[in-house]
């Protein structure tokens, strides 16, 4: 398993099947899950007895750690600043407050000769916290 | 972090599904199969969001059972190695705590807490700092970074290896308490 040896989340080593895929942000994850929990609501009366382990568990760690209400004004945070999915997903979750603090979560968007200076980050920083006052 | 991802599986089916309801079944035998199974290249299926196709059966020799290939998306939940994420913390011992972020158990070794927290024991026992302004106990928010993880083949439980990266101790308030820590690297045992 080479592959798993030089995964890397910091240097966005994170596999092409995950690179591909589409991110999701604790508060999207949990507008699927309630969604889907819904569903399951309709059909049976106990539907905690239907669902595993895994899905109860997720549904209330993404219903505790959801940031924003309006993860689709996140999205166009993303296009404006050229971040990986993978990068917004991990801001949109921790909502840095400083620059340092951002960096050291998200060492990538430092790298790779982007065009992301501590101005731009502090920008993007305040885009974020302004979706979040607004929402 | 959680994804959104396209996953391929070969359904049998036993003959005793066939007919009108065929699609139903291979959709339910589908969510009854794979929801909540782990593996160590996706991670934790969470729940399947809806069927990208549905491929042609194909009939085997000799049982009469048919394999269809289904094309599904699903949320997954896949730990990285160096990815931060919070958890909330769910057993403390002298040894370290345990945490759950989702369906993963995260252990973080006493080595990798800061230096200046001390293990107190009692009846809810925590990791406090000298001055008692950050307190780790059952039910606190911590933010840590993943260092490592294994997932075992014949459990559905994955564990990591954790690293203290940040401790920014929430204790349920909204606030972000505590300082910044850059991580350690260690590696600790599950």
């Amino acid at each position: 398993m080479s592959g798993e040896e030089e995964e890397n989340a910091a240097e966005l080593k994170i596999g092409d099947d995950f690179l591909k895929a589409k991110c999701l942000m604790n508060c999207e994850v949990s507008l699927i899950l309630e969604h889907k929990y819904e569903q399951l609501q309709q059909m049976s009366d106990d539907p905690m007895n239907q669902v595993s382990q895994v899905f109860e568990k997720s549904l209330q760690y993404v219903k505790r750690f959801s940031r924003y209400k309006n993860p689709d004004a996140v999205r166009q945070v993303r296009d404006r600043y050229q971040l990986a999915e993978f990068e917004l997903c991990v801001l949109g979750n921790l909502c840095p407050e400083t620059v340092e603090e951002a960096i050291a979560m998200v060492p990538s968007i430092k790298t790779k000769g982007r065009a992301h200076d501590d101005e731009a980050i502090d920008k993007m920083l305040n885009d974020l916290s302004l979706i979040k006052k607004f929402e | 972090m959680f994804f959104h991802i396209v996953l391929e599986r070969n359904m049998q089916l036993h003959p005793r599904f066939f007919g009108r309801n065929l699609r139903e079944n291979i959709v339910s035998k589908l969510m009854k199969d794979v929801e909540g199974t782990c593996s160590g290249r996706h991670g934790f299926v969470v729940a399947i969001t809806g069927i990208e196709n549905i491929g042609k059966g194909l009939i085997r020799d000799g049982t009469g059972f048919v394999t269809f290939p289904v094309k599904y998306q699903c949320v997954v939940f896949r730990p990285f190695k160096g990815e931060i994420l919070e958890a909330v913390v769910t057993m403390v011992n002298k040894m370290g705590f345990f945490a759950e972020a989702g369906p993963v158990q995260i252990f973080v070794s006493n080595h990798l807490i800061p230096d200046d927290m001390e293990f107190q024991t009692g009846d809810m026992p925590n990791y406090t700092t000298s001055d008692g302004s950050v307190k780790i106990q059952k039910d606190s928010e911590v933010r840590l970074k993943i260092i490592g993880t294994r997932v075992d083949a014949t459990e559905i439980v994955c564990a990591s290896n954790l690293s203290f990266c940040s401790l920014l101790t929430y204790n349920g308030y909204n606030g972000i308490v505590g300082t910044f820590y850059s991580g350690s690297c260690a590696q600790g045992k599950y």
